[in-house]
């Protein structure tokens, strides 16, 4: 049954036609048949009815005189009929009075019921009518008459029907199979044409074929026409989708040929690019190299001189070099931001990124900046709060705070006030920079972060600004992950605040401030090298003058006279600077206990202070008495000429350099340093040297011709006697991180060639030489 | 006849239905009553069946039209002489009716009385006269039965005979032609003789 749906269609045509005519054919027929069947049983009853009523009338004599052979013999004449099979008479109450069988006599059957009011009863049975009358005679009854018929007749009736019907029936069908296969063509052939032609069309994707239009007005033919319609507009739209692809695959072939060609020229433009940048780095290179060590020369020697080193110079004189210290200083500055710049934009400044508390790093820029302030008579003030670590590199962290700490110096007026402020702040550490200086209009805060922009109407001052410090500042902080922001009113001074990473302080390092009532020694390092123990009970000050000597002493504090006492006996150091207006105890009192005590009245004790009591200061046993504010070289000269200098015999030293100028301006600085110095002029002169005579340590230029500075390392560490010997770094040169790594590897210490360099070369100079003598003791012993 | 049956089915009901003795008892008891009363009639006795076949007859005979609408209104059967009948036939006749007739029973000792009668019934007790009485009536229309032996082959009309236990009837057609009477051909088919001449 399920599969007829899937027939096609003229099947499904046919299929019902058939279906149709077949039913209707069996309803006729049904119908007739049980019509003729109807009428045929009203007949017989009919006829067996008025047998009865014959017999009836006839046995009504013999009822009433009993004679039932007469009755019987009535009944006989029922033998004419020879569908009755049984007849029966009963008395009126029932009795079987005669009876009549057509063959065997059977079994009497019992008085059928007569329903009330009726004369007449039958049914068909077992294949019998029985028919049941009463017999009447003058309005009363007078027996009843039972007669059974057969059907003989009927059933030979239904037999012949039957064949009739089935005969009808399989040529109506047949008829009407033929008509109907006839007549489906009409609506199934227009229908399976047009899905021929469909499918046609959807398997060759020939959308120019057509259905064959019917002749005929109908849903079929509709449908025709409109699949034709659709064909038509599936067929322009087909040839317009061809020509737009046609068109499209045409325009990616050129724009793939543009692409190709602009991707050819961009390559060739990289390499250019690239090749330009490789210049670019090697001119900045060795324009750094050759920029620089000129610079030096003046900025060296003009500080010789300003120091007085060759000789004492006349007012005049000073003036001048000053000038020239000041010119060839912002010179220096200026070319150090411009390389500091191009290396930010060309991506290749290297961060060395390292925990360490501010507190620790800012005196090393106090140190730098707060001659300038006290020239200008600015106060300079610190606030520091932070007790956290951050993660920064450590020498671009100081130039950050340089920058704007020399900003702020720079547009203060004379008196005013400089803060530096470091708090905590969630994940940062928040460092600002206040100044009450002349202010920045609101509309030029927004470009003092760009490059060469410089904030008109501050002219007046000598010192003038590269206008690159800011912009290099704010890169340099936002590479390290910080922010930097301005605040800032005309005339009232401005706010500079930037942040750097924070990270949870670890008990290990513990920040100074903490514990600021302890004195602590903060640089722990050799024994060898000189201990100074620094009395003053201003934290400001003790850092300052700290920072001052850290590099080349280990410092202790102590921040009252009692405790520098107490300190002193225990720590033993090499020198004491002593303030003298201190709440509590007087220095001078302190003073005298130090000498008064057998363990520390060898200790040279310098007095810093503002008051000038020199007189008093050396009766009582001072070393040296300084007048605060106290200088960092006039400082270190004092305690110096205290402390026994580490140098002995075998601390020469042998500069290596190309340049006479920096030569001859390294040998001053280390001569007055007190250390011996032997000076060549190239490496292969170096390594004569080196073969003859024993040598402290070697000062290194790297850039020499020949045999430059990395060649003299690699000789000195293959020769065995020579392998240990210290060899300091010093240059210009913009080194790479492979450089950096092998200097790192190879030397024990490398400077760069900036305007700070004297007072940390001399402090390198003396860490290398204490360290490699301590080695050389551990290995003797 | 026809009631019996059924209430003995009735009977039959109420033993199967209920159960208590006293009900059991009773049910017997008018049990039996019935039962003799249902064999008293099941066997009518030989006068019961000549009452209802004197009355049968009159439904096969047609008289003259004169005598029956001249008749007083009811439709007489006379038995003439000792009345063998007892009750029988008034019991066989009562609410009987023949047309628009009254069946009715009287009972004569004179054959001059039997103007009103329709059928005459002679009884044996007078078998002696019988003759005289056949005279006296003359050709009336009236219709003469009687169980008097040889009674058909002495102008006796319906002549009543013992066949086994059966009772039969012979006819005396000419009788009954010559006093006007027609008998009906149903009736004449069970007679088991049918005498036409003069005997």
């Amino acid at each position: 049954m399920l599969n007829i749906r899937n027939y096609s269609i003229s099947k499904k045509l046919t299929w019902m036609n058939m279906l149709v005519s077949a039913v209707a054919l069996l309803l006729a027929c049904g119908g007739f048949c049980a019509y003729d069947l109807y009428s045929f049983r009203s007949a017989l009853v009919s006829n067996v009815s008025t047998q009865a009523q014959i017999i009836g009338d006839n046995t009504v004599s013999a009822l009433l005189f009993n004679d039932d052979h007469s009755a019987e013999k009535t009944l006989s004449a029922l033998a004419a009929n020879q569908h009755v099979m049984y007849a029966q008479i009963y008395t009126p109450d029932g009795r079987p009075f005669a009876s009549y069988w057509r063959n065997h006599p059977g079994e009497t059957r019992p008085v059928p019921a007569i329903a009330s009011g009726q004369t007449q009863n039958y049914w068909f049975r077992d294949g019998h009518l029985g028919l049941v009358r009463s017999i009447i005679f003058q309005g009363k009854p007078t027996g009843i008459v039972y007669i059974r018929s057969d059907l003989g007749a009927t059933n030979d009736r239904l037999k012949s029907y039957a064949v009739i019907i089935v005969v009808v029936f399989l040529a109506s069908l047949v008829v009407a199979l033929l008509i109907s296969r006839l007549s489906q063509r009409v609506i199934s052939e227009p229908v399976m044409q047009l899905a021929r032609t469909v499918r046609i069309v959807s398997h060759e994707k020939n959308y120019s074929i057509r259905a064959a239009t019917s002749p005929n007005r109908d849903e079929v033919s509709t449908l025709i026409e409109s699949v034709n319609e659709m064909l038509e507009q599936i067929q322009q739209r087909d040839g317009a989708l061809q020509r737009a692809h046609g068109d499209l695959e045409q325009r990616v072939r050129e724009r793939t040929a543009q692409l190709a060609v602009a991707n050819k020229e961009l390559d060739l433009r990289n390499r250019e690019v690239e090749r330009a940048t490789q210049m670019k780095s090697k001119f900045l290179a060795s324009m750094s190299h050759e920029l620089r060590t000129p610079l030096n020369a003046i900025v060296g020697f003009s500080d010789l001189l300003a120091e007085g080193a060759p000789g004492p110079l006349n007012v005049k004189q000073k003036r001048f070099v000053d000038h020239i210290k000041q010119g060839s200083t912002h010179l220096l500055q200026l070319i150090n931001d411009i390389l500091d710049l191009s290396k930010i934009e060309a991506g290749q400044l290297e961060l060395h990124s390292e925990e360490f508390l501010v507190q620790d790093a800012l005196p090393e820029v106090l140190s730098t900046i707060d001659p300038l302030a006290v020239a200008k008579n600015v106060r300079l003030e610190q606030k520091l709060e932070s007790k956290s670590l951050v993660k920064a590199d450590r020498v671009r962290f100081k130039q950050v705070l340089y920058n704007l700490l020399s900003n702020a110096v720079k547009f203060t007026p004379k008196g005013g006030q400089i803060s530096v402020e470091c708090v905590d702040d969630c994940d940062f550490v928040r460092v600002s920079v206040t100044d009450t200086g002349i202010g920045i209009r609101p509309e030029d805060q927004k470009v003092v972060f760009e490059e060469f922009r410089q904030v008109d109407g501050n002219a007046s001052d000598t010192q003038q600004g590269t206008g690159l410090g800011l912009a290099i500042t704010k890169r340099l902080v936002e590479q390290q992950g910080g922010q930097i922001s301005l605040e800032s009113e005309l005339g009232k001074g401005s706010r500079f605040t930037f942040t750097l990473i924070a990270v949870k302080p670890t008990s290990k390092i513990r920040p100074a401030a903490e514990e600021p009532s302890k004195p602590s020694v903060m640089v722990p390092s050799g024994r060898l090298t000189p201990l100074v123990l620094i009395v003053d009970d201003e934290v400001p000050a003790r850092e300052l003058l700290a920072s001052y000597l850290e590099p080349e002493y280990r410092v202790a504090m102590a921040e009252s006279g009692a405790e520098a006492l107490k300190e002193a006996q225990r720590l033993r150091p090499d020198a004491i600077t002593l303030d003298l207006m201190m709440p509590g105890s007087n220095g001078l009192e302190t003073l005298v206990a130090l000498r008064q005590n057998p363990a520390t009245a060898d200790i040279p004790v310098i007095i810093l202070s503002i008051v000038d009591q020199k007189q008093v200061g050396f009766a009582l046993g001072a070393a040296d008495y300084l007048i605060k504010p106290v200088r960092k070289p006039t400082l270190l000269e004092a305690i110096r000429r205290h402390v026994p200098a580490p140098a002995d015999e075998d601390s020469s030293i042998l500069l290596v350099d190309d340049d006479p100028k920096a030569l001859e301006l390294l040998e001053e600085a280390l001569r007055s340093a007190g250390y011996e110095v032997q000076s060549v002029r190239s490496g292969a002169r170096a390594l004569e040297v080196l073969a003859n005579k024993v040598v402290g340590a070697i000062l290194l230029d790297l850039l020499m011709p020949d045999i430059d500075g990395f060649q003299v390392i690699r000789h000195v560490r293959q020769e065995p006697t020579l392998k240990d010997l210290p060899i300091l770094v010093m240059t210009a040169k913009n080194l790479s991180r492979e450089e950096i790594a092998l200097l790192n590897r190879e030397t024990q210490g490398l400077l760069q060639k900036d305007s700070s360099w004297k007072h940390q070369l001399v402090a390198e100079v003396g860490r290398v030489i204490r360290g490699h003598k301590l080695a050389k003791s551990a290995g003797q012993s | 006849m026809n009631r019996a049956p059924a209430t003995l089915q009735e009977h039959h009901g109420l033993w199967r239905d209920r159960s208590s003795l006293l009900r059991r008892s009773i049910a017997a008891v008018l049990w039996l009553l019935f039962a003799s009363s249902v064999f008293g009639q099941d066997k009518p006795s030989e006068y019961q069946v000549k009452a209802a076949y004197l009355y049968n007859f009159g439904r096969f005979v047609d008289w003259p039209a004169e005598v029956t609408t001249a008749t007083t209104g009811s439709f007489t059967i006379c038995v003439l002489g000792e009345d063998p009948f007892g009750q029988a036939l008034d019991a066989t006749l009562a609410g009987e009716t023949r047309g628009n007739q009254k069946v009715a029973a009287r009972r004569i000792s004179n054959p001059q009385e039997a103007v009103d009668c329709q059928i005459l019934f002679i009884s044996s007790s007078e078998a002696k006269r019988l003759n005289k009485i056949i005279e006296a009536l003359g050709n009336r229309a009236v219709l003469t039965v009687s169980d008097i032996p040889q009674f058909s082959q002495h102008r006796g009309m319906i002549e009543l005979v013992l066949e086994g236990n059966r009772i039969r009837f012979e006819v005396n057609l000419t009788a009954t032609q010559s006093a006007g009477l027609t008998l009906s051909s149903e009736l004449l088919k069970v007679a088991t003789a049918v005498r036409k001449g003069r005997d």
